[in-house]
């Protein structure tokens, strides 16, 4: 049996209806506005189809008293629960915080929650990249890579999970700045990353027999490469671009990495740690050659202008489009079928459109042709 | 301290656990069209002997009279001491039939993948694949260190994208890579597009055509006779283990390739040359095929006739084109189930199943045999129809 914690942000998703994006604390305004809560049926939506898939006493429910996951649990028919947790009346990210705890303490190997990016943050400030996380999307902004992309979806992955089909691997969790978003200022951060149930890439192993290849197997087959390419270039700059997939590229390089920024390494050495614009400009200015390494945001494709604003306009028309190396596992191209660059200049981003696709670094050597929006 | 060998068995079990180990299915006897597997008599539905050459009178005597006249095995590599003449006429009589300038025979279709495919594109080169290409050719292509790219399955239109892009960079040697025939659909690559892009950019065209030697163009003469750009493809690669009944990789293409690739490929260098036998079949089969058209004719009269049956029972085949018909069930315990049921009607199908295709598109995969009579095939549809109905896949 599964030991999977489920919780509900009651709360989630009413800020998009009255326009406001997000209910980061504006819940009060938001009521005001005429809000409905949308998260419970979302929530039942997932727990009836799962339902159907999964018989009922696969799965040990952890989870807190009322609309925070007991209801919806109830009302679709689940009686394997174990409540840790009482909600103050006004739910809020506290409350989920302390939740998840309860949740791990109790022995969860996955969290399935219903809300968006702001409680995948609250959550994922709890589990880090221990406890997986999977998402019932229900929010305003759904950005990061744990959400299924309908409760529907979310039950099936959940099932594959139950059914021990899935491997885990790490993904971003991204939110907008929701205070500079109200302003009119459309900033997205990286925050963090955390684990979620995915499931792998299939490789041709053999004769006929071909193999399941974990995330992980994928992701070091594309840093060999990229180290390869890095020793044999001893004069080159290569610029490191944020996210897992690259971080990925930083550990098989023994290299001290930052997750959410931009390093630079010559020679196999760090040359310059979570640099900005001006640092960016100061070390292409003593290099010959550069080279950038970056992952598109997962889903939503984001190669440029989402979470690496360094990489300004005129950083990248020095750098050049043949030498950008967009790095994307294939399960990721899977989620991610579009890429997108968003420099903030328009000409630029059709430069780097091309004719509409844009070769993708996929494993040790190889590559495919990815499209990108126009 | 260590446990030495103690993985042997622990990688064995993991497998297991998974469902993906290999239970082998003994014949005893020859492979015939209706064969005895596991002591129990049964109708061949998955067999690659798709013409039933391996038990053709005129490859059993040939080979007979090989030992006699030869001896048993080759005493070397051809490279130092085991290059007999019955090798040197297999491969011209390959080359005749083929229609092209020379031909190499390897020990077996995988050797000349793995032999041939790494020596063609190193540092600086681009291999272009098809990305449901034969295992064989992806081992290959891991033995280079040459840049890969793949394009969407027979999508010619992102194949052509591809080799466009990549002809912009600065790549030595761009070879395009693909299977003939697509040994788990059955559907058939298209080469002359493939050519014809490979001519525009500067590429080199590399086909494995196990599957479609023996089978598709004219008399079985293999993918460039049947798209007509005979000489046309710079690596025609095939096997004699399939249609042709024997074992052997082949490798048809102009004089130049010949030379290279035997200088070059490891695998044909190391291998001991085939035992005489073996090559005499070799030319035996191919003298069968100039001589009697009426194999590759009744092969695709059975392939014919069970794909319409099949079909007309509201059975999914996919794109095949050709006598590998995929009975596609859906999930994979539908077509294990499937499986099951007809051997215990006498016919012999294997699974194939998640994750070896997608997990919606578990099948049964048939391969049709010239040998199969009318009253064989009946048998089988009828089984398929009634099983298949039982199980609610038609």
């Amino acid at each position: 049996m599964k030991v999977i914690g489920f919780l509900v942000n009651p709360i989630a998703g009413m800020g998009g209806r009255v326009g406001l994006k997000g209910t980061d604390g504006v819940v009060d305004r938001a009521i005001e506005l005429g809000a409905e809560p949308i998260a419970r049926a979302k929530a039942e939506e997932m727990l009836g189809h799962f339902k159907e898939l999964v018989e009922e006493n696969a799965v040990r429910w952890l989870t807190c008293a009322g609309t925070m996951g007991e209801d919806p649990l109830k009302s679709s028919g689940y009686d394997n629960i174990e409540i840790l947790y009482e909600p103050e009346p006004a739910t809020s990210g506290e409350d989920t915080k302390a939740a998840v705890r309860a949740f791990i303490e109790k022995g969860a190997e996955l969290i399935v929650f219903c809300g968006g990016d702001g409680t995948a943050r609250d959550i994922c400030s709890v589990t880090g990249s221990e406890t997986p996380i999977l998402g019932i999307p229900s929010g305003v902004k759904m950005y990061s890579g744990v959400f299924g992309v309908t409760p529907v979806k979310t039950a099936e992955i959940l099932r594959d999970h139950v059914e021990d089909r899935l491997t885990m691997t790490e993904v971003e969790i991204l939110d907008l700045d929701e205070d500079k978003y109200r302003d009119g200022e459309w900033s997205v951060r990286l925050y963090a990353t955390a684990r979620t149930p995915f499931e792998s890439t299939l490789i041709q192993h053999a004769k006929v027999m071909i193999e399941e290849a974990a995330e992980d197997v994928i992701r070091e087959e594309i840093a060999e490469y990229i180290v390869e390419e890095v020793n044999e270039n001893p004069g080159t700059l290569f610029l490191l671009g944020p996210g897992s997939t690259v971080e990925f590229v930083g550990k098989e390089m023994k290299i001290d990495k930052t997750l959410l920024g931009i390093d630079a390494v010559r020679g196999g050495e760090l040359v310059g740690s979570d640099v900005n614009e001006s640092d960016i400009l100061r070390l292409l200015n003593d290099a010959n050659e550069c080279k950038l390494i970056v992952s598109p945001i997962g889903a939503q494709g984001f190669v440029l202008g989402r979470g690496n604003l360094q990489l300004s306009p005129e950083v990248i028309r020095r750098i050049g489009r043949r030498n950008i190396m967009v790095i994307a596992s294939p399960a990721k191209l899977k989620r991610t079928p579009v890429l997108r660059f968003d420099t903030g200049d328009a000409e630029l981003d059709s430069e780097l459109a091309g004719r509409g696709y844009f070769s993708v670094v996929i494993g040790y050597r190889l590559s495919r042709l990815v499209e990108v929006a126009k | 301290m260590r446990d030495a060998t103690g993985f042997l068995r622990e990688e064995y079990e993991d497998i297991v656990e998974k469902g993906f180990d290999w239970k082998l299915r003994r014949l005893e006897g020859p492979s015939t069209p209706v064969c005895t597997v596991d002591g129990k008599e049964v109708i061949m539905l998955c067999s690659n002997n798709y013409l039933s050459l391996s038990n053709h009178p005129k490859l059993r005597e040939a080979a007979k009279k090989a030992i006699d006249s030869h001896g048993a095995g080759s005493g070397s590599v051809r490279a130092i001491a085991g290059n007999m003449d019955l090798h040197e006429e297999a491969e011209d009589r390959v080359a005749r039939f083929k229609g092209t300038e020379a031909s190499l025979i390897y020990q077996t279709g995988f050797a000349a993948n793995a032999g041939l495919i790494p020596q063609l594109c190193g540092k600086g080169d681009i291999f272009i694949s098809d990305e449901l290409n034969h295992g064989s050719i992806i081992d290959g292509v891991r033995l280079s260190k040459a840049d890969r790219a793949v394009y969407a399955h027979n999508d010619m239109a992102e194949c052509e994208k591809v080799v466009k892009e990549v002809s912009e960079k600065d790549y030595r040697r761009i070879l395009i890579l693909t299977d003939g025939v697509f040994s788990m659909d059955g559907d058939v690559a298209h080469m002359d597009r493939i050519v014809e892009i490979a001519k525009q950019y500067g590429a080199m065209t590399y086909v494995d055509d196990a599957h479609g030697e023996g089978v598709i163009g004219p008399d079985g003469r293999g993918i460039g006779a049947h798209f007509g750009i005979t000489g046309e493809i710079d690596v025609e690669m095939g096997t004699f283990s399939k249609a042709f009944g024997v074992v052997g990789g082949l490798v048809a293409g102009s004089e130049d390739l010949k030379k290279f690739a035997y200088n070059k490929s490891r695998t044909w260098l190391l291998s001991g040359s085939h035992p005489p036998a073996v090559a005499a079949a070799q030319i035996a089969a191919i003298d069968v095929l100039e001589t009697e058209p009426e194999h590759v004719r009744r092969l695709w009269e059975n392939t014919n006739y069970f794909k319409k049956e099949i079909q007309g029972m509201g059975y999914d085949t996919g794109d095949s084109t050709t006598p590998i018909t995929p009975v596609i069930c859906g999930e994979s315990h539908k077509a294990k189930e499937l499986s099951t049921r007809l051997y215990d009607e006498g016919i012999f199908g294997l699974p194939i199943v998640f994750p070896m295709v997608a997990r919606d598109k578990a099948r049964i995969r048939t391969m049709m045999n010239a040998g199969l009579t009318r009253e064989h095939l009946d048998k089988a549809l009828g089984a398929f129809e009634s099983i298949g109905k039982d199980l609610k896949i038609i």
